[in-house]
């Protein structure tokens, strides 16, 4: 199915139309990631309807319009977003590989100062796995850290 | 503009009328419901992904962010298998995500990861 011509088009206009015309793809990537030595690792795991829209192409917005809205946010007098316009207005993202969404997805939801050097300390911050590697079962989950036989097959 | 209606209000043959601003700001932003327990999302709107961050402790974000963090997040749980009660709370608010936990309530408040976790966001968007 062709997406409409959405450049202008409020962004939940364009969720609206998704929900209504693609099937949610459930994807099997995850991104394991750890923003704290005190806490265990995390995991990221994407929206079917969201990662329908990245493969559809046409509706989602650059992710640098979300950088731009967390400086935004990040400012110490902030009250209310004044630049929700650029969801709107920036030119739609054209269709993504299922990698490609997921490196989006990554820059977009997980903390800048994981991924931007995610490989540069003593052993890596940040692995994206299939779901079929992590633990069958949640148990001991707080203890869960991401380990070397994840990191090897990333 | 074709497929538009504009309108200020809807009148019911018999029950009265509402301004429409009352649904178009009453409608919610986003709604997601999970499996704690599998870490998978049943069903969502306006969702881009949810962070397991450890037992019972969840991250949801957005894809269209919200206007300010004063926004409502009602939220509800249920299911775990183990008879306690069980509640749900609201740890952290941004304009692009929002951060819940949820525990048994028998057993000194432990978070704990429920089978079934519903949530939604009303407020404006940015």
């Amino acid at each position: 199915m062709q997406t409409p011509d959405f450049k202008g088009t409020h962004l939940f206009d364009r969720l609206c139309w998704a929900k209504k015309h693609l099937e949610p793809v459930q994807s099997d990537y995850r991104a394991v990631f750890e923003d704290s030595v005190d806490e265990c690792a995390k995991i990221l795991v994407p929206d079917p309807n969201w990662m329908a829209c990245a493969l559809q192409g046409g509706i989602l917005p650059p992710v640098w319009v979300y950088h731009e809205l967390a400086k935004d946010e990040a400012q110490p007098d902030f009250k209310k977003h004044t630049r929700g316009y650029l969801l709107h207005e920036t030119e739609p993202m054209p269709a993504m590989t299922e990698e490609e969404a997921i490196e989006y997805l990554i820059m977009k939801d997980i903390p800048q100062s994981v991924w931007q050097n995610w490989d540069e300390g003593n052993r890596p911050k940040m692995v994206i796995c299939k779901k079929e590697q992590l633990p069958a079962t949640r148990t001991w989950r707080n203890a869960w850290r991401i380990s070397d036989e994840l990191n090897l097959a990333a | 503009m074709a497929g538009t209606i504009v309108a200020d209000t809807l009148t019911h043959s018999t029950a009265g009328s509402i301004a429409t601003n009352y649904v178009v700001e009453g409608s919610a932003k986003a709604w997601v419901q999970l499996n704690g327990s599998t870490f998978a999302i049943a069903g969502s709107f306006n969702v881009s992904s949810a962070d397991d961050n450890g037992t019972g402790d969840y991250d949801i974000n957005y894809t269209n962010s919200m206007n300010t963090n004063t926004y409502a997040v009602p939220a509800g749980c249920n299911g775990d298998g183990s008879g306690y009660n069980r509640a749900i709370s609201i740890n952290a608010v941004a304009t692009g995500s929002h951060d819940i936990i949820t525990f048994i309530t028998d057993t000194a408040n432990i978070k704990s990861d429920l089978d079934i976790i519903s949530t939604a966001i009303h407020g404006d968007l940015a």
